[in-house]
This record gives structure tokens, sequence and C-alpha cells, in this order.
């Protein structure tokens, strides 16, 4: 126990008392504990005691369920598809971005911003992207609204559903969050009615960028969500690699944000944290940090053979104990709002939608040829580009007929390169 | 007339031996070894230094700075904002607009103030922007437009762009400054990864044309290696931002309403040596210059010089040394190359940079030198010369010259040996006329 006598002052540009005794610290807690995490149903879906539970009726909760298991429905035919090599790449998601999705958008806001990492599909599938939007995206066909078929699967984009298009390199939208909240605070029309939220793993906010968007938000201020998934591994990178402190959550309070750690495979935890994350960042105008801790239960991507660094038992473990899904179906069927039979009708109906959508985005042509060289700028092309993209088309004039490796590719594309050919 | 005599039959006008121009080899040879024996007696002759200012236009004296209202009124390219919204009126009515005396600085202060003024989305930003800036290049706009619009941020590079790049996106007009150039490169994966593709990758859903980030660059004369770099040449593969260099204040505030405005991300970088000592007559109101359009200062017929920024002035000042060299160079200026007139052309735009311009410049005279601040290795140089050579092969009369800075960090002590000074410039011009 030191008490700050008050005849030694503080030092002049900190409110930090003087102290005598000298103690170092690494907790935020006072009994150098950990950072306690957040959880409302338990793992069998029965609410914990003294949890509140979000006010949601038999209809949300099914819209809530549906969506999280189309996740999986989704998750299984592209990682498929994807080993039949029809498409490039694919990664996995999290559930419990439905949570997070629901307390951002509810039914009487429409205006959301969200900057996503790559597993946020849920939250674009939850303000209504379609399920043919995904499929567009990941064939790249011409159907692709998000970025005409440029970039990798998964990397998807809407301005209409205030969705950032994704970008690969991790943790470079953190900082971009940042402006964003800053634009909606300076904007009379959506001030203290919209907040900005960015997605990001553990392993990511060991970017510096993470760094920069925290102390941005906090400093300037903005209002801005900060939501870690911290799912244990960033690849093969476990998260003890990652970091020694405690966890994510524990940097909060060093930028001087407010901070809760959720259970993120208790969806009615997450919308409890995601709710009053948003309110308090919409009343302080100031950054929230929200640290949803979940298990990757699927590999970091079809490029990844994740039982190379960790058990098949432990997965498969995680997968019965602590499954977002089943916790939530369990809590549901203690209501009376779901049983087998709704499972099997719902799993199907959603099982054929993703099929009929993904047999219509292969049978879609590549968009134009043309648009490898739009969009680079606005406004007037450059003379480089210009030269660039009649060279192309000189060169397909003369070797595409001729020439296998362009003649079988000319012909996934719409018009078969001809406009570029002009 | 110049132009059609031969490299060598000139040459040897002024190192008084005959050519045989029927054995081009063996004159060449001998030519070469002509040459390096000139050098080596005429080296003890130069060693005094040249006469205190006279002779050499310092930016101070320049002739490109306008030194009058109607020269600021009248320069090429202007276009008048409020004339945008009437067509039908004519160009470049320059009756009752008025000019002020402004430096570098202030002219980019007056530009900052005509956007947050016309602008509500517009933000200015970065590091210590808030009382000032560093430069004072900010000067009183946070107590003129409150410090919601004009703040300071942490001490963060990659912070500054992405947080720029985010305003952007949500289509506010956002203003970031670097401190300095030579801080840019922790915002390089912001600024290539990020803000280059955010409108391609985005299949055009997706625009940042609002984000201009602003950077003090070049040398300053004591700035060792973190206060003197050109890092603009590290930018050109970036295809998507646009890189801008002004040479003077009416440059700067013409240049920098047109990038701030312009539909694209856009690095504008000011020489930092010019923020004080180019002082020009600028208009007060409201107007923009082009990008991507190179800007011919000195006509001329036998060779073009290429350059931007600050070595604008010493390119200049070679000129004028070429020209009527001081007595101490006289000797080493053949009065032949005297009559020569040097094209000089300010590129302006980096990228994407004027090409037309340039290469219609070197059908004609034949010849060109490249002078930047940045190393040679990799720098904006090589990209102009090779594409330059594609397009005037026939008409070239020697090889495509570049003057820059040496391939070595920016040694504090050593600047004067570094940088591309007049000499150097004259040497190359001369080099390069009777190659």
């Amino acid at each position: 126990m030191t008490v700050p006598t008050k005849d030694q002052g503080i030092l002049p540009t900190f409110r930090s008392p003087i102290v005598s005794e000298l103690r170092f610290f690494n907790s935020l807690t006072s009994e150098q504990g950990q950072i306690p995490t957040y959880r409302v149903l338990d793992g069998v879906g029965i609410p914990v005691e003294g949890a509140q539970l979000p006010e949601i009726n038999e209809e949300f909760a099914r819209r809530l369920y549906e969506h999280m298991v189309r996740l999986p429905t989704v998750d299984n035919v592209l990682y498929n598809v994807q080993r039949q090599g029809k498409i490039s790449f694919y990664y996995g998601e999290e559930a419990t971005i439905i949570g997070s999705a629901a307390a951002l958008a509810p039914d009487d806001e429409s205006l959301k911003l969200e900057i996503g990492q790559y597993r946020e599909m849920g939250v674009l599938l939850w303000r209504g992207f379609g399920i043919d939007g995904v499929m567009a995206q990941c064939f790249g066909n011409l159907e692709d609204k998000s970025g005409k078929g440029r970039q990798m699967p998964m990397h998807f984009g809407s301005p209409e559903l205030h969705f950032h298009t994704i970008s690969s390199p991790l943790a470079t939208q953190i900082p971009q969050a940042a402006g964003v909240g800053y634009a909606l605070r300076r904007d009379p029309a959506r001030r203290h009615k919209n907040v900005a939220c960015v997605y990001f793993g553990e392993g990511a906010a060991s970017e510096g960028d993470f760094h920069a968007g925290m102390l941005l938000a906090s400093t300037i201020p903005c209002p801005t969500i900060f939501l870690a998934r911290n799912n244990g591994f960033a690849i093969s990178t476990p998260a003890h690699e990652q970091y020694a402190g405690d966890g994510i959550a524990a940097r909060g309070p060093g930028y001087g944000v407010d901070t809760v750690r959720v259970d993120g495979n208790d969806i009615l935890a997450v919308m409890n944290a995601v709710t009053e994350a948003r309110r308090r960042c919409l009343a302080s105008g100031r950054a929230v940090l929200v640290e949803a801790m979940t298990y990757r239960v699927g590999h970091h991507s079809t490029s990844d053979d994740s039982f190379a660094y960790r058990g098949r038992q432990e997965v498969e473990n995680r997968k019965k104990i602590d499954n977002p899904i089943t916790r939530f179906r369990l809590f549901m069927e203690s209501r009376g709002w779901w049983n087998d039979q709704e499972e099997e009708a719902l799993k199907s109906r959603l099982k054929k939608d993703v099929l009929t959508a993904l047999r219509k985005a292969e049978s879609l042509k590549q968009s134009d040829l043309r648009d490898l060289f739009t969009d680079v700028y606005a406004g007037e092309e450059p003379w480089n580009l210009r030269e660039q993209r009649e060279e192309l088309g000189a060169l397909l004039r003369k070797y595409g007929e001729v020439w296998q490796p362009w003649q079988s590719e000319l012909k996934r594309f719409k018009d078969g390169g001809k406009k570029l050919m002009e | 007339m110049f132009t059609q005599a031969s490299p060598l039959r000139r040459l040897s006008s002024f190192v008084g031996i005959s050519v045989h121009s029927s054995l081009p080899q063996i004159d060449r040879l001998q030519f070469s070894r002509v040459r390096c024996r000139r050098w080596q007696t005429t080296t003890s002759a130069a060693a005094e230094p040249p006469p205190a200012g006279g002779h050499l236009s310092s930016v101070a004296s320049s002739q490109f700075l306008c030194t009058t209202r109607d020269s600021a009124l009248r320069t090429p390219g202007i276009t008048w904002a409020d004339e945008d919204t009437h067509p039908s009126s004519p160009q470049n009515v320059i009756g009752g607009r008025e000019t002020r005396k402004m430096n570098m600085y202030q002219a980019i202060r007056d530009a900052l103030s005509i956007v947050l003024a016309k602008d509500d989305t517009a933000v200015v930003f970065g590091e210590d922007v808030a009382f000032g800036g560093v430069f004072r290049c900010t000067m009183g706009l946070a107590e003129e437009f409150g410090r919601e619009r004009v703040f300071n941020t942490p001490l963060t590079e990659q912070g500054i762009a992405g947080f720029g790049i985010g305003l952007a996106s949500m289509g506010h007009t956002a203003i970031a400054e670097i401190q300095f150039a030579d801080y840019i490169f922790p915002a390089f994966d912001q600024i290539v990864n990020e803000a280059a593709k955010y409108h391609y990758r985005a299949g055009g859903q997706f625009s940042i044309g609002g984000l201009t980030i602003r950077t003090p660059t070049m040398a300053v004369g004591h700035g060792g290696l973190y206060h003197s770099q050109s890092p603009e040449g590290f930018f050109l593969g970036a295809s998507g931002i646009k890189i801008v260099i002004p040479r003077s204040p009416v440059q700067c505030k013409g240049l920098l309403l047109a990038s701030i405005r312009d539909p694209n991300p856009v690095l504008f970088m000011e020489p930092k040596i010019l923020y004080r000592s180019a002082v020009e007559q600028v208009p007060i109101d409201d107007f923009k210059l082009p990008l991507s359009r190179a800007e011919t200062l000195l006509p001329g017929s036998d060779l073009t010089l290429l350059t931007w920024g600050t070595p604008v002035y010493h390119c200049e000042s070679a000129i004028s040394l070429l020209r009527s060299p001081p007595p101490a160079l006289e000797p080493l200026v053949p009065p032949s190359l005297r009559s020569a007139t040097v094209e000089l052309i300010d590129l302006r735009t980096i990228l994407p940079w004027d090409v037309e311009t340039v290469v219609e410049s070197v059908k004609r005279t034949r010849r060109l030198v490249i002078v930047h601040e940045a190393g040679m290795t990799g720098g904006v140089g090589a990209e102009i010369a090779a594409e330059v050579q594609k397009r005037a092969f026939l008409r070239l009369e020697a090889p495509i010259r570049r003057i820059t800075g040496w391939d070595v960090p920016a040694a504090l002590q050593y600047e004067k040996f570094n940088m591309p000074d007049p000499i150097r410039i004259l040497d190359g011009i001369m080099e390069t006329l009777t190659y």
C-alpha cells in the first residue's frame, strides 16, 4: 500500500502521484491477474448466473442462427470448390461476426461502416450482400462488383452496405478506420449516429498500424470500435508467440481506450458487448476496444494444413465443447424456438441456396478484359496506361489465336477480349 | 546553325586540334585524350572561387519568379476557379485580380486557407501543424478554422497516411503532412499498397481522391541524411498516385490547389529550401495549374535541360554560366558553346509525367540532360531517359545524361559535393554539347 504524500506533489506534465516505494507492475488488475472474459451463455446454452440477456425475440434469434449456420455452409462449399481448383484461395470465417454485426446494425439503423479483415463475410451477409455477391467475388466473374475480378477471393466490398473493400495487407485498415470515424464525427448527418468498426485478428494487432490506429482514435479522438478477434493462432503462430502480455485487451487502457474482453463463442455476450461499446463510442466520440476470445477451428486458409502445428484431437474437442453454433442452438431449444426438424430443413435449404449460387457464378464469364487497365486512376487515363493497353491489344490481335495460354484464357472473358483488341 | 556542325568539329574549334572527320574511331580516341588533358591542365587555373553573388543567379534573383502582378496573373496554364462555374466567360480574365508578395510557405498557407474556407469537409493534420507547422505552412489556420479542422496527430507517419486514407474514403478532403519526406517511409505501405490501389481494387466503387500528402523535400544545405532526401523515385512504381513537385510560390499554390482537388491521391513534395527563399507575386484568387504538364521555362534549340524543384534554379545558373562565364571559368567554357541555346523544362509532375512535352523538345534539340537531387540509380532520371531514348532514338546526337546526387546517403559535411550544383550542370551541358 503506497499512499501518495501530498507534499511531494505531482510532475509538471503528468497527473501521476509521487511515491517513495519502488514497485514494478505487469497487470491491469490489482490482483496481478488477467482481464476477465465476459460471458452470457455457458457451454450448453444456459444463461450464466447474473448475466443480462440481450432483448431478442424468437424471430430475431432465428435470424441470428440462420446467419451463423450459413457461414459454415458457404465455407464448406467454397472450401471444396477450392480443393477442386475452381477458385484460387479461400479463407475461413468466425461465427462470432454475426453477434457484432447484429449489434452494429439494429433494424432502425441503416448506415453503418465497417472496415473488414478477411473473415467478415458474415457482416456483409447479415446486411443483405447476398450469396450471389459472395460467389461473384470469389469467382471474379462479370457480376463481381467488389473488385471487377481484380482481387483474390474473399476480398469483398460494398459502399451501399458501408463495407470498405478488404485488402490483404494486415492491419492497414486499422488507422484508416480512425479516419473513417473522424469523417463520421465531422458529418452533420451522421454525427452521434454512426461509428466506424474495424475487425482484425490478434496477429494483425502486432503490426505497427494497430498501434497507430489506437493512438489516433484515442487522441484525436474518433468514434471507432476496434474489434479484435483473438482466435489463438495467426497461421501457425500461437498467440503466446504473438505477445507476452494479457492479450490485446490489456493494451487498450495504455491508449486511454475503454476496453472489454468477451467470450467470442457466445453470440449473446458479443451482442451485449458490442452494443455497449457502440453506445460508449457514440456518447464519448472516442475509440472503444473489444477483444473477442475465440478459437480458429478451421485451417487458416486452403493453403494451410493446420494439423502440421496443432493436434487434430485438440481441434475436435474444441469443436464439441466450445462450438458457438451449438451453444446458441441449445439456448434456442431451451426456449422452444428450435428443433431437429427445423435444423435439417434449414441446413438443406442453405446448402441448396449456396449450390445454386455457385453453379450460377461458375457459369458466368469473367469481366471485360479492358478492366485490367481501368480504375488505376480516376479521371483522365495517363499516356503510359493508354499505350500499354493498346500494346496488349496489338499483341492479342497478333498472338491471341495461336498462343495457347492466351487462347484458352481469352475464352473466359465476356467478349473474348475483343474490345481490348479494337 | 550550331546543331548542324559535327560535335568533333565543334570541339576542334576550341581545343586547337584538327579533326579528320573520315576517321571517326581514331578521332574519338584523340578527342577523349585531349579532353582529359584539358581538364587536367585547367584545374589549377580554376582553383580560385567564383566571385560572391554576381554572375550566379540565386533563387532570389531568378527570372522565373513573378516580380510583377501582370506576370503572376499571366502564369502559363493558369485557370481561375471562379471561371469554372461560368464556362461561357472568357478565359484568363485578369482585370480586377490582385496579387500579393508571398514566399512559398505563405503561398501554401494561402492555398490551404482557400480550401478550408470553400470545402467544409477539408481538414489539415500532421505532426505539429496546429501551432503553424515547423515550416510555418499552416500558420494561423487552427485559429481561423478551429482545432477540429487543423490538428496535430501523434508522431506516427503510417498512422497519418492511414488516417488520411480513411477520411478520404468517406469523400472528405484530407490534407496530411509528413514533416520531412525523409520520414515518409514508415507510410510507404499505406501509400503504395493502400492509397495507390484503393480505387482499382474496389472496382472503382471506393475512391480516396480527396487525399493529398504534403511533405518537405530536397536538400537544405545542412540537412544531413534525414532532412535532405528526394524520395520521389521510390514512388514511381505506385501507379494510382500522383507525385507533384513545385518550384515557386505561384506554382506551389496553383499545383497544390489542383492536387487537393484532383480525383486521385497526390503526393505533394515541397522543396524546403524554397519555403523562404523563393518570393514572388502570387494571385490571391483561387486558381489552379495543370497536373501532368511540364512547363518550358526557357526555349532553346541545342539541348533540353529537364529538372524539377530546387535544381530549376541551379539549372538557370548553369545556363547563365554557359552564356557569360565569369573570368575564373572563362578558360573552361569554349566560346563556341556560349551561343548554344538550352531549353529548360520544369517537369512539375513526376507521376504521371508529361512525356509529350519532353520528347517533343528532345526531338528538336537532339540532346537531353536530366537533373535531380536524388541518387542516380533507380532515380526518376532513369525512367525518363529510357522512355526518351525509345521515342527519340534516331534524333539523339548524344547520350542522355543524368546529373544527380551520387548513389550515397546525403552526408552532412559533404553536401556541396553531392548535390547537382550549377558547375556540375554546366559541365554536363558542355560534355553533352560536345559529344
